[in-house]
């Protein structure tokens, strides 16, 4: 394919030449070309390999609904599957071309053309099927990969891009002719309105054809810039260029993608691409049509193209991709072509229409006979043959003749689809219009309104009092715009779907979907093999899938079915076109939600100094929490953590517990508020005293824990789990609000605005003493769970005698900012004592030895206070609370319900583990009759033994007793059930 | 994404809120003795009509307050919002409801883009 520029274009800057590289060689483009136009230029067409044959493939289209022409950019970004036809280039570009190896001439994989008779629509199905299922993950699937698919995925996360949320009256996509009117309507009116186009230079048709010959009687060009410039002029109007609107979802929400380097190389660290969230009350759908083409025999040859993009190459960028094409038409809508390349000087190797001479319209036959260009009516293209580009082709006349026709270039158009894409994704309903053998958008479900071609007015005829019917809704000037064409015709199609080759072959194909390689043999085998629904159809051959989603192939598909089946097309119905539009790249949707943004991260005021002193973290919830401290880099986990747990048992730990939920309650009815929505009852409590809570669902079942702390009886302040805060505060507030509106309480959390240091060992009160000189921490003074307010060193603080170790604890409350300084005072005192930092392993050691539950850990939301031995603290003689009904509910007093138990090995020396079954024989037969798990275990260096938590059937009445507990890992081991309790039962350490 | 109208806020963005369920679900009186099968239809048991629904949303990240809302669940649409102490709206009232998208049948849900 020889191609030639014609120069004398207002779109191409011929002056400014641009290199790049495509496949390693260097090639010339000018300023303004995209990927594909350039290569046209260096007369380059073939680009690629296809996805399943890996057949030679060149360019198609020239726009984005290219299916062949997708090529890796090789930058920072390293863009896989970029449509050719709508990328611009940039100086040093470098492209190359996808799925081939060793080389785009000589594709190793293009064997599968050879064999390609058995690589019919569900060999993979069918083939890949056994000996056994384990050959489908570890042989086949990765075979198939490596062999099948497009472009690379980029290696590093570089794109960077930005959300804009927009809230407008009146959204318009697409800047063509019907869209520029439409926003010259809205100009200067009470209408917030977004215009939105996704190429560079506003004007759609007005730019790619030669339609068009006079608006307003002026040169299309003049009163184009004219109305962009009023367009611009207008203050309620925003154009968004370079931005594919590619999602049209419920209650009009657009999302469009902004393209912020077009036609120069994205700059590393600054917004290449934004993602734009629309919230608009209208949107007005001028987004045009779509050329499909035809299937014959080798219809995927390089050197075939629709016949409007070849006349978009020729307005748009200056470039006649051939001297003299053929054109295969059997519609009215390539006339223009015609007319296009003898208004070049150019000419048609050949007129082939599949219409009768009196179908074609008199225009064109005057043109054509004007001009001599060899016209074929009734005639059809039976095949198109060449080596990795078209040679020659194979037409049946009217006369049923044979001619071979050498050509370069073939240029074909099956008729135009108005582009629906966006209005199905807005569910508005689509219909078949039997004359213009395409489907129209016919009831919308949104407030959406089409014009022009997208609403499958081809004609100009009523172009004027269309727009002026749609937009009557809205108070806006009427239109009268005068146009003249250069072919005055009216849009006119003969059907036609498919011409069968000449000679039947196992290799013959005709292309139905090009970018899947689906020829129109794998339509008939679905339908012989009974996928006749067209959803099935779809699945079972992949027409239609993929980033195309049927721009170029799907009515044709239909057209071909609905004959198969003698059924009209509205019968067939058609597929969904899904969301996005085109392919929108995750960094584009990810935004700045990523890294440190991705999910934010909440650390504790004293986080700073858990870094410096080794802490290794942990992730609760949004929290890094230290989960323990290394004090060199050769201590194990299992080392540190026993060294930290034995020295809180032998002297004192401090732990950064400020991560604990805390919700501040008041009001004047906060004490009965309180007594409804945990299970103890606070009634009788003494002012400053603090009680240890259980919070049930309604279900009976334990949400939460935590210390209450009553300061009077309109005051409380209750601590939550560190991941429960937020879901306890919402269930106070819902039920405040929903259940009981007529109590006078407000709650709110205070967990970030206070530090928390839980500090306990037997050498606790001494440490106390000297960091908090002037309070009496004397039992008598300080007894067990109270709490008292204190001001050190001008910092309110709040102390309370609790503890979840076992050992004698404080829990001391510093406002968050003067937290560091207290908590370095308390490390540096506390040394003489012993005293060292401790993490969440060692206190959930600590805690399992007393048997002190964790919500979430021990309980799944299947464990009621009963189960776990708690009911002393469910407040019996209170009316009402949550859940309170559901604690005797037949479910919750069975009696086999699962209960929590101490498990130890009955062989000291044996090991636990997490999630081991409890069952009761040591031999496995299945199914073994299960009784629970474990749900907590460690090793414990005080008991010198391994230790555990389980939840078991009957569990509180099998104390005592023995069983076994296994997993598939490890052998079966002798265990057994005792109390949930290791260590001080009597609380004689907790309490003196 | 929806939009819904918050009666303290306003028309804001689906995100900002959390869905609660059934709206006008009474809670059993706690200090009445009552059977499991009632207490257990308050627990457990609500409806999941194809249509019109009356529905509990909580504005979370905004106001924070509860409010109820008419819902048809076969189209999204967010026919009316109120607060918790207004009288529920007539279902009757909402007669000019949009069909669903494809005029799919009462059960199941179809996948019809084509006007037949």
């Amino acid at each position: 394919m020889k191609s030639i520029n014609l120069k004398e274009n207002q779109f191409i800057q011929f002056h400014q030449k641009i290199s790049f590289k495509f496949d390693g060689v260097k090639y010339f483009g000018y300023k303004g070309d995209t990927i594909a136009s350039a290569l046209l230029r260096n007369n380059i067409n073939l680009v690629g390999r296809s996805f399943k044959y890996h057949r030679p493939r060149g360019i198609y289209t020239c726009g984005i609904e290219e299916p062949n022409a997708l090529v890796q950019i090789i930058s920072e970004y390293s863009e896989p599957n970029t449509r050719a036809t709508i990328k611009k280039i940039y100086e040093g570009m470098e492209i190359e071309s996808q799925n081939r190896w060793p080389s785009l001439e000589n594709d190793f994989g293009s064997i599968n053309n050879l064999f390609s008779p058995i690589f019919t629509a569900g060999f993979y199905y069918k083939t890949f099927m056994g000996p056994h299922k384990k050959f489908w993950k570890n042989l086949y699937e990765p075979l198939i990969r490596r062999a099948a698919g497009l472009g690379k995925p980029p290696k590093d996360f570089k794109g960077i891009s930005n959300h804009i949320h927009h809230n407008v009256d009146v959204t318009i996509i697409g800047g063509g002719l019907n869209g520029l009117l439409a926003a010259k309507s809205f100009i200067n009116s009470n209408y917030d309105v977004l215009l939105i186009d996704f190429e560079e230079q506003l004007g759609g048709i007005i730019n790619n054809s030669n339609k068009i010959s006079l608006i307003d009687n002026k040169e299309p060009k003049d009163w184009l810039k004219e109305t962009i410039q009023e367009i611009e002029d207008s203050k309620n109007i925003k154009i968004l260029k370079n931005t594919l609107v590619t999602t049209y979802n419920y209650i009009n929400h657009l999302i469009a993608i902004e393209d912020r380097f077009v036609g120069s190389k994205p700059i590393e660290g600054k917004v290449n691409s934004t993602l734009h969230k629309i919230r608009t009350g209208h949107t007005i759908l001028c987004n045009g049509h779509i050329e499909r083409f035809l299937s014959f025999q080798n219809n995927d040859l390089p050197g075939i193209m629709l016949s409007s993009s070849f006349e978009k190459y020729m307005c748009r960028y200056g470039l006649a991709p051939s001297k003299e094409p053929v054109i295969f038409s059997n519609n009215s809508n390539s006339n223009s072509l015609v007319y296009s390349l003898i208004k070049a000087g150019l000419k048609p190797k050949a007129y082939i229409d599949s219409r009768s001479g009196e179908e074609i319209e008199p225009n064109l036959f005057d043109l054509i006979r004007k001009n001599d260009v060899p016209l074929y009516t009734n005639s059809q293209i039976k095949g198109a043959f060449g080596n990795k580009k078209i040679e020659k082709i194979l037409v049946e006349d009217s006369s049923g003749a044979l001619n071979e026709i050498k050509c370069d270039c073939l240029c074909l158009s099956g008729g135009i689809n108005p582009d629906v894409h966006l209005f199905t994704q807005s569910k508005g309903l689509l219909d078949w219009d039997e004359k213009d053998l395409t489907y129209k958008p016919s009831k919308p479900f949104q407030p959406t309104i089409t014009l022009g071609s997208a609403s499958g007015q081809f004609n100009f005829d009523n172009l004027n009092s269309d727009i002026n019917e749609k937009l009557k809704t809205f108070k806006v000037k009427k239109l009268d715009v005068k146009l003249e064409l250069n072919t005055n015709t009216k849009y006119n199609i003969e059907k036609l779907w498919e011409v069968s080759p000449q000679k039947k072959s196992l290799w013959a194909k005709s292309f139905i979907d090009l970018q899947n390689d689906v020829t129109t043999k794998d339509i008939r085998q679905a339908i012989t093999e009974g996928f006749d629904r067209i959803e099935h159809l779809k699945r079972y051959t992949t027409n239609s899938m993929g980033t195309d989603q049927g721009k170029i192939s799907s009515i044709n598909a239909l057209g071909i079915v609905s004959d198969l089946l003698d059924k009209r097309v509205n019968e067939v119905g058609t597929t969904i076109y899904r969301p996005p539009y085109a392919p929108l790249s995750f960094s584009a949707i990810a935004g700045r939600n990523c890294y440190e943004f991705y999910d934010p991260e909440r650390k504790s005021p004293i986080h700073s100094w858990h870094l410096k002193n080794g802490a290794i973290f942990e992730d609760v919830g949004q929290w890094k929490r230290p989960w323990y401290f290394q004090i060199n880099k050769d201590e194990s986990m299992h080392d540190a953590v026993q060294r930290e747990s034995k020295n809180v048992r032998e002297n004192a730990g401090i732990l950064d517990g400020s991560t604990l939920g805390k919700i501040e309650i008041k009001g004047e009815d906060a004490l009965e508020f309180m007594n409804l929505i945990y299970t103890n009852s606070f009634t009788k409590m003494k002012q400053g005293s603090a009680r240890y809570a259980l919070m049930l669902g309604e279900d009976g079942m334990v949400k939460d824990d935590g210390i209450i702390c009553k300061i009077s009886d309109q005051h409380f302040i209750a601590t939550t789990t560190t991941g429960g805060a937020a879901t306890v505060l919402g269930c106070m507030e819902e039920y405040a609000q929903t259940e009981w509106p007529n109590l006078k309480v407000y709650m709110n959390s205070i967990t970030e605005q206070y530090a928390t240091f839980n500090i306990s060992g037997p050498n606790t009160r001494e440490i106390m003493k000297k960091a908090f000189p002037n309070i009496n921490f004397s039992n008598e003074e300080f007894p067990f769970m109270t709490f008292q307010f204190h001001e050190f060193n001008g910092v309110p603080i709040r102390i309370l005698r609790a503890s979840f170790t076992g050992e004698l604890g404080y829990e001391i409350y510093i406002p968050s900012n003067s937290a560091p300084k207290i908590w370095d005072n308390i490390q540096s005192l506390g040394k003489e004592f012993g005293l060292a930092p401790y993490g969440t392993e060692a206190m959930h050691l600590l805690r399992a030895e007393k048997g002190y539950i964790i919500v979430g850990q021990d309980t799944d939301g299947s464990i009621t206070p009963i189960d776990l031995g708690l009911s002393w603290m469910i407040g019996k003689s209170k009316k009402d609370f949550l859940g309170k009904r559901s604690l005797t509910r037949s479910d919750t007093i069975r009696e086999d319900r699962k209960q929590l138990v101490g498990i130890i090995p009955s062989n000291k020396v044996d090991k636990l583990e997490e999630g081991q079954h409890i069952i009761l024989d040591k031999e496995i037969k299945s199914p073994v009759p299960m009784l629970g798990h474990i749900t907590s275990c460690y090793y414990s260096s005080t008991l010198g033994h391994d230790f555990a938590l389980a939840v078991i059937k009957n569990g509180h009445s099998m104390i005592g007793t023995k069983a076994y507990a296994s997993t598939s890992s490890m052998s079966t081991t002798g265990v057994d059930i005792v109390k949930p309790v290791f260590y001080d039962e009597d609380n004689k350490r907790l309490v003196s | 994404m929806l939009i819904i109208n918050c009666p303290y806020c306003g028309p804001r963005d689906q995100s900002e809120f959390s869905n609660g369920g059934e709206a006008h679900v009474k809670r059993p009186d706690g200090s009445k003795e009552i059977g499991d099968s009632e207490w257990g239809e308050y627990v457990f048991i609500r409806a999941n009509p194809k249509g019109l629904f009356y529905e509990r949303w909580v504005h979370t990240h905004g106001c924070r307050k509860w409010f109820n809302c008419v819902r048809d669940t076969s189209t999204d649409e967010i026919l009316v919002t109120y607060k918790l102490d207004e009288k529920k709206p007539n279902l009757n009232n909402f007669k000019s409801v949009v069909k669903t998208p494809s005029g799919e049948p009462e059960v199941g849900s179809g996948n019809f883009t084509v006007e037949k």
